[in-house]
């Protein structure tokens, strides 16, 4: 799990250009500038990309919406690296 | 502080680093990038950013690379520039993004109007629209299959498929119109892709109302029917060759209306970005080709002929063969060949004369340079010799060394990054879109053969007793006549792509030039050659308007290979013939300095002009007075 954490932190500076953002459970969509609509899919895309992974139309719409965090995000990574692993 | 050479050598690794190591080297080099935008050297970070775009970066590293782009953008000032209006059926923001990114990388700049999705035919549509307070010179209409406005029912008849295909282009022929009428600019239009699955599966094929067949007829009727302000985007062929069930991932469809999967827009981009740069002149012209381990496998020098592998019986000598195959259908359609290879001459010649499996042979290469100079000076030699811009060059050398030094004492010439593999050399080249074309004319069939003929002429000048003589002996004969519905294309090819003798250098469009045609205040010639050695096609193109009671030259160019043959006097009678007969009292020549143009400097002072006025910077007016008693200048040149 650290490992995932770690490497979705790299992930998330190089999409939000942001060299020191610390990434935790508990964020969400809005704790992060410049995580909209758009971000959002260049996000999608570059943790697809990196975990060599691929997320279900509605879970690229449940990651940004109420109640879902980072932390329920690592979580969907961790499920689907084991799965593809 | 990152130094040049840093910069240089982070590119290198970046280059050449494989897949899993590409991110990481990337964003050495863009930290690299930023430190030298931060210190004021904007030049050497543009330089080097330049040619980390590349057509295989995946869609995170192209957001990172426009990012820095984006820092560099105020400091930027390119050759070229143009204004794109990208109107579009889907999301287009990431597009428009990536293709700003691979203009940048083609050495042009844009200006970029982009439309909300869906709404092209009211932007068109609508005069008061902020398409036409935007006034591009190019729309792009980035279209896909869901923006088709008729599908035939599967009940249809031939026939009715025939109406809803004549139906569906009268639409789309008349929203190009309506922009073209109003904006004077050229159309950018997406055919149609097929997409992923097929209800009638392998009886698609077969089925007159199938969607294949539909948008397969459609497609052919719209490159068929575009007018020659229209050029059809083949984005069929983009989804084809990436793989349809990849490229169109529908996903990013149902998310952000997305037309493909985001992977494949940095292609798509380099296609669509491809097609905006060839009309500013930006396309290249010539493949440069290294030869061992290039042309063929091992070294000829050390291996001999019997040695070197090529052709049948070896599998990665059939690969050497294919490359080779290639570099000959870009020949065949008019990109000149040229060799730049460390070897002695006559040992390199030999190959192309003797061995059998040599598909390229001596006559395929316009110009061959083997010695044992630094590839960088060869490169501007074989520039010089075919008297074409160092930036049209292409080279391609299986040698990482060789590259690293033409990029650096070179950076004019694109360098592709090949793998060891010649089996993968093409697909290395391919997306490039290096020399990328709008039109294919006679020209463009016939170049090897002028340059031939003009290696004979040569000969011929260099065995006279003088150049009168010469010229005679040419038996030169002329066709002069106004840019008409043959010559169209490839005039507009010319007053696109000629940088030497140039005197104004105004790029225009196929549009542009049809609306002079049209205008009475306006007179065009252009100058076919032909003489004993063969024939030179359309070399020469003016444009001229008449403005009170002169005629005046805005636009005068001419194709280098026949320099000096009494071309530019015969032009210059027309001119003033033009001008007598219309009751003008002078000519007017306008001189626009360029980095290019030195040649045409004293053009008009050389056919009697004499300076009106210069500006500081070279800018200079120049006229000509049409007297009662004018004669014609005498030439060698016979008329048809």
């Amino acid at each position: 799990m650290q490992d995932v954490r770690q490497e979705t932190q790299d992930v998330f500076r190089e999409v939000f250009d942001d060299s020191e953002l610390i990434l935790s459970e508990t964020m969400t969509a809005e704790d992060v500038p410049g995580w909209d609509s758009l971000t959002h899919i260049n996000l999608v895309v570059a943790v697809e990309k990196h975990f060599r992974i691929k997320f279900a139309t509605a879970e690229i719409s449940r990651m940004k919406q109420k109640g879902q965090n980072v932390g329920t995000l690592l979580a969907l990574i961790q499920k689907k690296i084991q799965r593809t692993g | 502080m990152a130094s040049v050479s840093n910069l240089t050598d982070s590119l290198a690794k970046y280059l050449s680093s494989p897949a899993d190591e590409r991110s990481a080297a990337l964003r050495t080099l863009l930290g690299e990038v930023r430190q030298a935008i931060a210190a004021g050297r904007a030049d050497d970070a543009a330089g080097v950013l330049q040619r980390a775009v590349l057509p295989s970066s995946d869609y995170t590293a192209f957001q990172s690379l426009h990012r820095v782009y984006g820092m560099l953008r105020a400091h930027l000032r390119p050759a070229q520039t143009t204004r794109l209006a990208v109107l579009g059926g889907f999301t287009t923001t990431q597009l428009a993004q990536a293709i700003e990114l691979a203009m940048f990388a083609m050495g042009a700049g844009v200006e970029m109007f982009e439309a909300e999705y869906g709404v092209y035919r009211q932007e068109i549509f609508d005069p008061a629209s902020e398409l036409y307070r935007f006034g591009p010179k190019t729309i792009f209409l980035a279209t896909s299959w869901r923006d088709l406005i008729r599908r035939p029912g599967l009940d249809c008849s031939r026939e009715d498929v025939e109406r809803c295909v004549e139906a569906e282009l009268s639409d789309w022929l008349a929203l190009w119109r309506t922009a073209h009428e109003r904006l004077g600019c050229q159309i950018l239009q997406n055919n149609f892709d097929r997409p992923d699955w097929r209800q009638l599966d392998n009886h698609e094929l077969r089925h007159p109302a199938s969607l294949s067949r539909y948008i397969n007829r459609l497609n052919e009727e719209m490159a068929d029917r575009a007018p020659p302000y229209v050029v059809i985007h083949d984005v069929d062929a983009l989804a084809a060759t990436s793989g349809r069930r990849a490229w169109g991932d529908p996903r990013f469809f149902f998310h952000a209306k997305m037309p493909c999967a985001p992977e494949y827009l940095i292609d798509y981009a380099f296609s669509v970005a491809s097609l905006v740069a060839a009309p500013l002149g930006l396309a290249k012209k010539c493949l440069v080709l290294d030869l061992d381990n290039t042309c063929w496998g091992g070294v000829i020098g050390d291996d001999g002929m019997g040695g070197i592998r090529l052709g049948q019986g070896d599998a990665e000598g059939e690969a050497f063969q294919a490359f080779q195959r290639y570099a000959k259908a870009l020949k065949e359609r008019g990109v000149l060949l040229a060799v730049c290879s460390k070897n002695e001459e006559p040992i390199a010649k030999e190959v192309f004369e003797k061995h059998p499996e040599m598909v390229l042979r001596l006559d395929d290469i316009s110009c061959f340079m083997a010695n044992w100079t630094d590839k960088a000076a060869n490169l501007r030699e074989i520039a010089r010799q075919l008297n074409i811009g160092v930036n049209s060059l292409v080279f391609v050398d299986d040698n990482p060394a060789e590259r690293a030094l033409v990029r650096q004492l070179a950076p004019e010439v694109a360098v592709p990054e090949i793998p060891e593999d010649p089996a993968a050399f093409i697909q290395a080249i391919e997306p490039f879109r290096y020399f990328q074309l709008t039109s294919l004319g006679q020209e463009d069939l016939r170049r090897a053969e002028y340059y031939r003929a003009n290696l004979e002429r040569q000969q011929a000048l260099s065995g006279s007793e003088n150049v009168e003589d010469y010229l005679k002996s040419l038996r030169m004969v002329a066709r002069v006549e106004p840019i008409g519905e043959v010559s169209l294309e490839r005039s507009v090819q010319l007053i696109n792509k000629s940088n030497q003798f140039n005197v104004t250098t105004r790029r225009r469009t196929a549009a542009e030039v049809l609306a002079i045609v049209a205008d009475p205040c306006w007179a065009t010639w252009t100058v076919s050659l032909r003489d004993r050695f063969g024939d030179n096609g359309l070399i020469s193109v003016i444009l001229a308007r008449i403005d009170g009671d002169a005629l005046v030259v805005d636009t005068w160019l001419m194709s280098c290979r026949v320099l000096k043959r009494g071309v530019e006097t015969l032009v210059c009678n027309h001119l003033c013939e033009f001008a007598a007969r219309r009751g003008l009292k002078r000519v007017r020549g306008e001189y626009i300095p360029t980095p290019k143009n030195d040649l045409v400097k004293e053009l008009f002072p050389s056919l009697g002009f004499a300076k009106v006025l210069e500006e500081g910077d070279g800018h200079a007016w120049w006229e000509l007075a049409i007297t009662p008693d004018w004669a014609p200048r005498p030439v060698t040149i016979e008329e048809q």
